[in-house]
């Protein structure tokens, strides 16, 4: 038997990774990396789908662990490699404007405590022998069906998109090379480029400032 | 069926545990004989006692660290790892009436082990704060990703015809035909994903020599022997799960239904330590670009193929 079978162990349980999941979401803004930031993040998550598992949703609590592990892997890695900080390991400061910030996060926090304090939660422990996942598909895929194929098919054509207009290679041809992904020029009116990006990238044939219109 | 027979708390570590580090030892001894095959040294019993010796060096040997490291994330990367491969095991069921822990979401808690592992992985080149460990996490993310997608459609047609994501299932329903038969592209494109996660041979992007040791470059001591057992469990894990997944689990004549397993998984290690031996290593961009446009696809008909033989 494991501890979450017995109603002592389930609340221990409960407590433990619920404080966990504050502690972790709240270092997120403490720490002074951005990798470290998406980690703690992630680690909430975790606790999060912890609590659903406790919560007899097997199903849902696996697929947060693994779908959140992706973004939050995904995240570091283009937070990286939009920000001057190439490894991440630098210090620098997890919090914009945050004056601003606080004042939302605590009237954010106000107003989920409020629901929790006076919302009415059901109680119902699940009938032994139900088939969570089976319901749980039923769900999915039966009245609901169409919001959710609609859903996954509109995100499908999202990605397939993301990745034809960030690909070096699939929007000129390959013989287009580095032209065809230089970045957007600083200088809109001229269309020129600073001295030195031009050299560096390709050796400076034509027709760069018709390329960098298309970004 | 039989009511599940679980392994009460404190069995289930010392199973898990124990399967894992005879695994791992075997990993070990199999890499060093086919080291000497393939280099025509000719095998000799040391084999057995080598991956022991070199153990032992690494235990008593001074303990090197970097400049400003993340010493917790680094400290805990191999731990998580081998967590990952613990309680990836821990779902694969030996017999009809044992796995250590029967989950009915079997399938994805593997999701979650493969998807966890790369960020353990990452971890450990990040942490260090040197660049050769830096660039091979980054490295491996990229391979890693990739696989996983792989990965998601493998695992949903192993699934299908069981019409469960329980472990169990999934094995019960190979009784008549096993799934390396059922849908052929599945084993060699989980073999794949298998030495693309855990790093081994020809999809070793993590640790190659190529990077001076990629994420373990700067692992020294016996923090690089944690990492290295680590490793060989999660291979081990991947091995027990292609079984179940894939040749049918305890299924086969005479022999009890755990012998069958231990079996099948001794020869899919045996399979997947000899590709590191036998298989150039790939380059992590032309995987890469060959994941997405070849596997990936060659998944989505495995998918299909289990899926139409799924239809009643």
């Amino acid at each position: 038997m494991s501890p979450a079978d017995l109603p002592v162990g389930a609340d221990v349980a409960f407590w433990v990774f619920a404080l966990a999941a504050v502690a972790t979401g709240y270092r997120v803004f403490r720490t002074d990396s951005m990798v470290r930031s998406a980690f703690l993040l992630l680690a909430s998550f975790l606790n999060v789908g912890a609590i659903l598992l406790l919560l007899s949703a097997t199903y849902l609590g696996v697929a947060l662990f693994f779908m959140m592990t992706v973004e939050m892997m995904v995240m570091a890695i283009f937070m990286v490699a939009f920000m001057m900080n190439s490894a991440g390991l630098n210090p620098m400061s997890m919090t914009h404007r945050s004056g601003r910030a606080a004042v939302v996060g605590w009237l954010a926090f106000a107003g989920g405590a409020a629901v929790a304090l006076a919302g009415e939660f059901p109680d119902r422990p699940l009938p032994p022998g139900t088939d969570v996942i089976g319901t749980l598909g039923e769900e999915l895929l039966g009245d609901s069906m169409l919001t959710f194929e609609t859903a996954g098919v509109t995100l499908l054509a999202t990605m397939i998109g993301a990745v034809v207009l960030s690909s070096r290679r699939s929007r000129f041809g390959d013989e287009a090379g580095d032209d065809a992904s230089l970045p957007p020029t600083l200088d809109p009116e001229t269309g020129e480029y600073p001295a030195g990006v031009i050299a560096e990238r390709s050796g400076g044939h034509g027709g760069h400032g018709d390329h960098g219109g298309h970004g | 069926m039989s009511p599940a027979l679980h392994a009460d708390v404190w069995a289930a570590p010392l199973i898990v545990g124990t399967v894992l580090a005879v695994g791992a030892y075997l990993v070990a001894v199999l890499d060093a004989a086919a080291t000497r095959v393939v280099a025509g040294t000719g095998l000799a019993p040391d084999v057995l006692i080598e991956p022991l010796r070199r153990a032992a060096l690494l235990v008593v040997q001074q303990r090197v660290v970097t400049e400003r490291p993340d010493a917790a994330s680094w400290a805990l990367a191999p731990a998580a790892y081998a967590g990952l491969a613990a309680a990836g095991l821990a779902v694969v069921p030996w017999s009809p009436s044992f796995s250590v822990a029967d989950v009915d979401a079997g399938i994805v808690v593997w999701g979650t082990v493969e998807s966890l592992a790369v960020v353990a992985v990452f971890l450990h080149g990040w942490s260090p704060n040197s660049h050769q460990p830096l660039m091979a996490a980054y490295r491996y993310v990229a391979v890693g990703l990739s696989c996983l997608l792989v990965s998601m459609f493998v695992l949903i047609a192993v699934a299908l015809p069981a019409e469960s994501l329980a472990l169990n299932a999934i094995v019960d329903a190979q009784a008549g035909l096993w799934n390396v038969v059922r849908h052929p592209l599945g084993l060699p494109l989980f073999a794949v994903v298998a030495l693309g996660i855990t790093f081994w041979g020809p999809m070793d992007l993590a640790d190659g020599a190529d990077l001076s040791g990629g994420t373990s470059a700067e692992a020294s001591g016996s923090q690089r022997l944690a990492w290295q057992g680590a490793r060989a469990a999660m291979l081990v894990s991947f091995a027990a799960l292609g079984s179940a997944a894939f040749l049918g689990g305890w299924h086969g004549p005479v022999l009890p239904g755990p012998v069958w397993m231990a079996a099948k998984t001794a020869a899919l290690l045996a399979l997947l330590v000899a590709a590191g031996h036998l298989v150039a290593r790939v380059r992590a961009e032309r995987f890469v670009t060959w994941c997405w446009t070849v596997l990936l696809p060659l998944a989505f008909l495995d998918l299909v193929v289990a899926g139409l033989g799924a239809l009643p």
